[in-house]
């Protein structure tokens, strides 16, 4: 059966452990500190080495080059057109293959990388350390209606099966004669009789499930409960206040410095 | 028969259980899309059919858990361009919902529309995060060209952007349009909102 | 108290024409194993749905009459409400399944969490169903890799979990292959043993004769026939409502083997062997 989406490593370590409310926190920090409040490039770099520090002690910093790997051929071209064709490009930094790249563009080009890397390494450790069914939980217990946790908890499940049937469905049509192969208009015609049985099934099977959870008191009045609570430890209010004093000294050291 | 606002917030449990459907069939065209080898994305296909059944501020849902499911398990950057998911459920859901998109024509209008607002809403995230780029090889080929020759970069961006969208997202809204107008009525009705109860003697 | 009460029940569902029920009345004590029959289009789903309050408050549509179960009315009620008195299953067992948990212990929950249970009581509730059900071994499962019959089996133990003195069942085998159907009705048949109200619609007349104490026969809306399995189906009209009697019955009635006491035929094979052995007719 298709696997539910998620991307939690398993490990032992108080990453795993920390209430997920914290990360989303850190992350929050991450982005408003380097972006907004104190825009420096050795800012970002700063957040970028914590991320990557956390990340190896939780044991899942081999899984992040996957996640980097969407962004990294953006990057790599980034550095290529800013450092050759950004205007205001004045003062010639290297020579390669007989193509001038000048400082301006290729310093741009830099504080855009650490700005990527800064984002993707935070969310990173959220997604790596957090098993999606608890950051769901935590969001509930704070104020997300349950009714939303559900849509996000299913959404996990509902796509990876989904997307399961796509290779019988392909089979099944191409056995039933269509072309999804030659030129481009004959492989745009075989998109919908692909996608159509998907989406028609899909709907028709929504009205099935939304009876199930009806009768499953989804819609019941009053105080939902929880099977699993975790209880939030010290090192979670420590951290939390920790990020919370950082980002209002870094608010302070903004006026301080403008 | 009494007919919800289109910007009425009640979520009925098929509204629900139609979001996490709607982000599947974004994944899905996805990835026909790609198993076909078109040089379209067709990731939104799903979330245009949420807003023609449920309206607006569904779509908007939809589009959003997409990016933030997709950014929790893919690309955590996709988070940011939940903004441009919200847009087009919104602006389609305004524009279709409830059966006004009568015809083929009038869908690739929609689409045409969908395009601007896709490309004004995505350009400023382009800009902050890859300097104006999309990732898209055609688009951002035309983006180096055109900064190269003095064009403003919000400008050069928003072509950039702007050439990607505009055949996706008719191709988006037509195919979401042929789909939805084969669906059959009592599914329909099942999303369309409160009716109310009668009484029979 | 009766189980249910049924007054006078009509419905129509939006923007159709016909009555999908048609002033429908009877009356279910507790602990009843009820049996509804009848061709496509009868009639027996709408009833089931309407028991559960499916119908009115999911549907809408137009409703008359009256439903009364265990002393809650069911349409100045709602389905949540419903669901801690009464409890439905459907024919699709993969439909059933929530999505938004990721074992089956877990998903058993999901109806106590949005009931509000304690934890402690949830823990109780789900150990017991899942041993009931024979799920215990699978706890930690994912739901979706069980066969057909176990998840029909998870469905029903998620239902009863939230302890409802009634239980529908909507045709549960029809997608079932014959050990999932099987382990179906091993498992209604201890939930009866619990005294837990059965009212389950069914295409599988042999069992239905086997079970029931008493049968609902539909037809186009109407409720035509309430009485016990050999009244039902040793009535000569049976065929013009699209059923068949169970396979005993069409023997006995071709060779004229029937209680001479009652004029009624036997429904099961022990009772015909009964009557052509020459033991009086013992229900």
């Amino acid at each position: 059966m298709a696997r539910a989406l998620s991307l939690y490593v398993e490990a032992d370590t108080f990453v795993q452990k920390l209430d997920p409310m914290v990360k989303l926190l850190y992350i929050l920090v991450a982005i408003l500190i380097p972006f907004v409040i104190l825009p420096f490039r050795w800012v970002g770099a700063a957040f970028i080495v914590l991320s990557c520090l956390a990340l190896l002690y939780a044991r899942v910093f081999a899984r992040v080059v996957p996640l980097l790997g969407f962004s990294f051929l953006i990057l790599i071209s980034i550095v290529i057109i800013q450092g050759l064709f950004m205007p205001g490009n004045k003062t010639p930094a290297i020579n390669i293959l007989g193509l001038t790249f000048y400082k301006e563009g290729l310093l741009y080009a830099l504080t855009l990388c650490i700005r990527v890397l800064d984002v993707l390494l935070a969310f990173a450790l959220l997604v790596l350390t957090t098993r999606p069914s608890d950051l769901i939980q935590s969001l509930v217990k704070r104020g997300l209606s349950p009714r939303f946790g559900y849509v996000l908890s299913s959404a996990l499940q509902v796509i990876p099966q989904m997307m399961s049937q796509v290779g019988s469905i392909m089979d099944a049509q191409r056995s039933r004669g269509l072309e999804t192969e030659g030129n481009l208009w004959t492989r745009l015609k075989a998109f919908l009789p692909l996608i159509g049985p998907v989406v028609m099934s899909s709907l028709l099977e929504t009205r099935e499930r939304a009876m199930a959870l009806e009768v499953r008191g989804f819609s019941a009045s009053g105080k939902k409960t929880f099977l699993y609570e975790r209880e939030s430890s010290t090192l979670d209010r420590v951290l939390q206040w920790t990020l919370i004093v950082v980002l209002i000294l870094s608010i302070a050291a903004r006026f301080v410095l403008v | 028969m009494n007919k919800k606002s289109m910007w009425s917030f009640s979520f009925s449990t098929p509204v629900l259980v139609l979001i996490p459907v709607a982000v599947g069939i974004n994944y899905v065209g996805k990835l026909f899309a790609q198993l076909l080898k078109l040089p379209l994305w067709l990731d939104s296909i799903g979330t245009v059919i949420a807003s023609m059944l449920s309206g607006p501020i569904v779509g908007a849902i939809s589009g959003a858990i997409n990016n933030i499911i997709y950014g929790l398990t893919m690309d955590p950057i996709s988070f940011v361009y939940a903004l441009t998911s919200v847009a087009i459920g919104l602006t389609v859901g305004i524009m279709a919902y409830r059966g006004r998109i009568s015809n083929l024509w009038r869908a690739v209008v929609v689409g045409l529309v969908v395009a601007l607002v896709a490309a004004v809403v995505s350009t400023p995230l382009n800009v902050i995060f890859w300097g104006g780029q999309t990732g898209n090889v055609w688009g951002d080929a035309l983006y180096a060209y055109l900064i190269a020759h003095g064009v403003p970069v919000w400008l050069s961006s928003f072509l950039d952007e702007l050439v990607v969208d505009l055949p996706d997202k008719v191709a988006t809204v037509i195919i979401a349009f042929l789909i939805f107008v084969s669906l059959p009525k009592r599914l329909v009705q099942m999303y369309e909102g409160e009716e109310a109860l009668e009484k029979l003697d | 108290m009766k189980a249910v009460v049924v007054e006078n029940l009509k419905y129509r569902y939006p923007s159709t024409e016909r009555l999908a029920l048609s002033g429908v009345s009877f009356e279910v004590e507790q602990g009843e194993f009820i049996g509804i029959i009848g061709k496509n289009l009868a009639g027996k789903s709408t009833l089931c749905e309407a028991l559960v309050g499916l119908v009115p408050h999911f549907y809408k549509g137009a409703y008359g009459g009256r439903v009364v179960v265990d002393d809650v009315e069911v349409l100045s009620s709602s389905v949540s409400e419903l669901a801690r008195h009464i409890g439905i299953v459907f024919q699709n067992p993969f439909t059933q399944i929530t999505a938004a948990k990721l074992t089956v212990y877990e998903e058993v929950a999901f109806g106590l969490e949005n009931l509000g249970f304690q934890r402690e009581e949830m823990v109780k509730r789900i150990d017991y169903v899942l041993k009931l059900l024979g799920l215990y071994a699978y706890k930690d499962r994912n739901p979706f890799e069980l066969s057909g019959g176990q998840m029909q089996r998870l469905a029903i133990a998620s239902i009863i979990a939230m302890k409802p003195s009634i239980i529908v069942l909507d045709e549960p085998t029809s997608q079932l292959d014959p050990l999932g159907s099987e382990e179906v009705f091993k498992a209604v048949q201890s939930l009866s043993k619990e005294g837990i109200t059965i009212i389950m619609v069914e295409q599988k007349m042999e069992k239905i004769a086997q079970y029931a104490d008493k049968i609902i026969l539909m037809h186009e809306g109407h409720l035509v026939d309430f009485g016990t399995p050999e009244e039902v189906f040793s009535r000569p009209d049976l065929e013009s409502y699209g059923v068949e009697p169970p396979v005993f019955t069409s023997i006995a009635k071709k060779l004229g083997i029937k209680d001479n006491n009652t004029g009624l035929y036997p429904v099961t094979l022990e009772q015909m062997r009964r009557l052509m052995i020459g033991e009086p007719h013992r229900s």
